[in-house]
């Protein structure tokens, strides 16, 4: 049996792994589309994958509280085909986790498409190659500083994930009960030895993060030599 | 390949840094032919390559290589480049970062043959930077890596954007032998963009002049290019800049297209018709001009 | 630059070099061209077309006796001599026609030119070239992005 200081720092590490691949599938295709499309209401679709960054996570909560709610179709839905109730569960805070990080993934997996000059795309085009392969064996190859932002900033921002968290998943040791959640919760025991444990776990693991993301961002110019 | 022709005759509306125009070419080529699209920026000359290659679509109008259509606006038929057999050379090469110069030849091939690709580099002399990155190379060995790509896939038509502008000089002179060179590998029909006249008098079999969105002339290089009327085989063009009596004679001062100046004696019956920036045609017979090499 | 009208009466062509053979007020002229593959159209014997050479070009001789290579000697009449510090122009009447030489101020006096000498303009033939019609040959001047 791990110690509740394990079992946090692994149900966090859980948490933060899983957004992060969810959004590794869902931001690929999606920045490729805000990239590259020339939809008219694009802007619309950008603005919705960027209000995480602006809205209190609080604001996002209390409208993912809402919706996994049985009261509303969403929950309802969950609950009756599948009996699953969200709220107040692991599924439920990764859930939340993937719409509240969206854009840490999205964002710079788009800015690394739009700075791949566009006659690479169609120079792969005209060697017979069909898009999906000029994605995965041209563009993605080529905007690997960007992946690794992504990756990096996503990962690193669900670990530090507070509010949204509290909101949707509440204190839950071994279910919702986070890293950053747990340093709340025994500062407000009084318990600042274990605090103190906690927070500087997360300190050297977002610095250890952003330290890679810059090193590897100075080392590749990436491409504008070309 | 080398008895098929090709239809072009597509029109699209452009907007170019002139205001709008239209786009309207109408010519036929006869395979295997090496053709030089000649005019100044902004005529036209990259859109008709790119709509032959599928990367732009025109407005309406034609597109058949030999047989098989590529486009056809009344039909509804539009093929993507992917199934145009072609070879694309970008005016910045658009090479791979990410590739060696061996797998960036090698992507270009349906089925990987090791062989054709050690056989490209070969002809191209790229044999010692085959594992090199794009970032690697000069100008010169990136414009070699673009045509071998662009061959890997023995097309049908080679298409050619500018490929030497970026390049000066010794160089520029280098790799027009290896553009001739990729000409003659599958004897693909080459279409190559140019507003540059020594590659047009080294490379072309037939020049389009294009103009404001259409063609203006056709023909070889010489039909093209040399006033006919004059049997003077030197002939170059300027203005007059300064004239100068000078002793018994008169001494123009002629400033080139090239922006070269020539100085010229001319005497009193011509001087009656001419004034300074006037623009003049200077020619001399094959037979008077010498020749040193630099 | 000196312009006469001629009539083509011969060519010979051999690799792209060309031998024109034309007369002129009753004298015989003749010019070297190199040409590509086809002559131009306007080439063809009988046709009236212009020669034109350069005012340097044009030699003289007085009493020409000898065995010489030109072969294109205009018999001519001194009008008019131009003295200059080294060149001087020396206006010449040829059957109908005014045409000038440019020689030496040395030269001229050397061969005592004066106004109504009977002389012999001399031109090499590769110096001579043709025209299809001086207006025509004038107007058309390629824009220089075409050159």
């Amino acid at each position: 049996m791990p110690t509740p200081f394990i079992e946090t720092l692994l149900l966090t590490a859980r948490l933060a792994t899983f957004t992060t691949l969810i959004l590794l599938v869902v931001g690929l295709p999606m920045s490729y589309f805000i990239a590259y499309s020339r939809f008219q209401f694009k802007p619309l679709l950008e603005a919705m994958v960027s209000m995480p960054l602006v809205l209190p996570p609080s604001v996002i909560g209390y409208y993912i509280l809402v919706a996994y709610s049985p009261n509303y179709w969403f929950g309802r839905f969950l609950n009756e085909v599948f009996d699953v109730r969200l709220a107040f569960s692991f599924e439920g805070i990764l859930l939340a986790s993937v719409v509240f990080s969206l854009p840490f993934m999205v964002q710079p997996l788009t800015n690394g498409l739009r700075s791949i000059p566009i006659s690479l795309r169609e120079a792969s085009y005209t060697l017979g190659k069909s898009k999906t392969t000029t994605f995965f064996k041209v563009l993605l190859p080529n905007i690997k500083p960007s992946l690794i932002t992504a990756v990096a900033l996503t990962f690193a921002h669900c670990i530090g994930e507070f509010g949204i968290i509290l909101m949707v998943g509440g204190n839950m040791p071994g279910e919702t009960r986070v890293a950053s959640i747990a340093i709340y919760d025994e500062v407000q025991a009084l318990n600042f030895d274990a605090a103190n444990q906690y927070a500087l776990t997360l300190f050297l693991i977002s610095f250890v993060m952003l330290t890679l993301i810059y090193t590897v961002n100075k080392k590749s110019d990436t491409w504008k030599m070309m | 390949m080398e008895n098929d022709v090709i239809e072009i005759d597509v029109q699209k509306e452009l907007v170019s840094a002139h205001g709008r125009m239209t786009l309207t070419i109408k010519v036929k080529l006869l395979g295997g032919e090496l053709v030089v699209l000649f005019g100044e920026s902004g005529a036209g000359k990259t859109t008709l390559l790119r709509m032959i290659s599928g990367l732009t679509n025109p407005d309406r109008g034609i597109l058949k290589v030999g047989n098989s259509v590529w486009f056809d606006s009344d039909a509804g038929i539009n093929k993507p480049p992917q199934e145009r057999n072609i070879g694309f050379v970008f005016q910045d090469y658009a090479l791979f970062p990410n590739m060696s110069v061996f797998n960036n030849v090698a992507y270009g091939q349906t089925q990987g043959d090791k062989c054709y690709v050690n056989e490209l580099l070969q002809k191209f002399g790229l044999e010692e930077l085959s594992a090199r990155k794009p970032d690697k190379l000069s100008g010169g060995q990136r414009q070699r890596v673009a045509l071998a790509r662009a061959l890997a896939r023995k097309p049908d038509f080679l298409l050619l954007d500018e490929p030497l502008s970026a390049l000066d000089g010794d160089i520029r002179t280098s790799l027009q032998n290896e553009i001739l060179k990729a000409h003659g590998i599958n004897n693909a029909t080459t279409l190559l963009v140019s507003h540059d006249l020594t590659e047009v008098f080294r490379l072309a079999h037939k020049v389009l002049q294009i103009k404001n969105g259409t063609i203006t002339g056709m023909g070889k290089p010489d039909q093209l290019f040399l006033n006919n009327q004059i049997s003077g085989k030197v002939q170059i063009t300027g203005s007059i800049v300064k004239i100068q009596k000078q002793d018994a004679f008169y001494l123009l001062t002629v400033v080139t297209g090239m922006n070269q100046i020539l100085k010229v004696t001319a005497f009193q019956n011509d001087i009656e018709k001419l004034s300074e920036g006037d623009r003049v045609m200077v020619f001399s017979k094959a037979f008077s001009p010498l020749i040193l090499k630099m | 630059m000196n312009v006469i009208p001629v009539l083509i009466e011969a060519i010979t062509c051999s690799d792209g070099v060309v031998l024109v053979d034309m007369q002129s007020d009753n004298c015989w002229l003749s010019a070297i061209l190199v040409e590509g593959d086809e002559l131009p159209t306007w080439l063809t014997k009988g046709a009236a077309v212009s020669a034109v050479f350069k005012e340097s070009e044009l030699s003289i001789a007085v009493n020409l006796s000898g065995k010489i290579s030109l072969r294109n000697r205009l018999p001519c009449t001194v009008q008019k001599i131009e003295c200059g510090e080294i060149m001087s122009v020396v206006s010449l009447k040829f059957g109908q026609h005014l045409i000038q030489s440019a020689i030496t101020t040395r030269s001229a006096k050397a061969l005592e030119l004066n106004t109504g000498l009977e002389v012999t303009a001399l031109i090499k033939a590769n110096e001579v070239f043709l025209v299809q019609s001086i207006k025509n040959a004038q107007a058309p001047i390629p824009h220089p992005h075409q050159l």
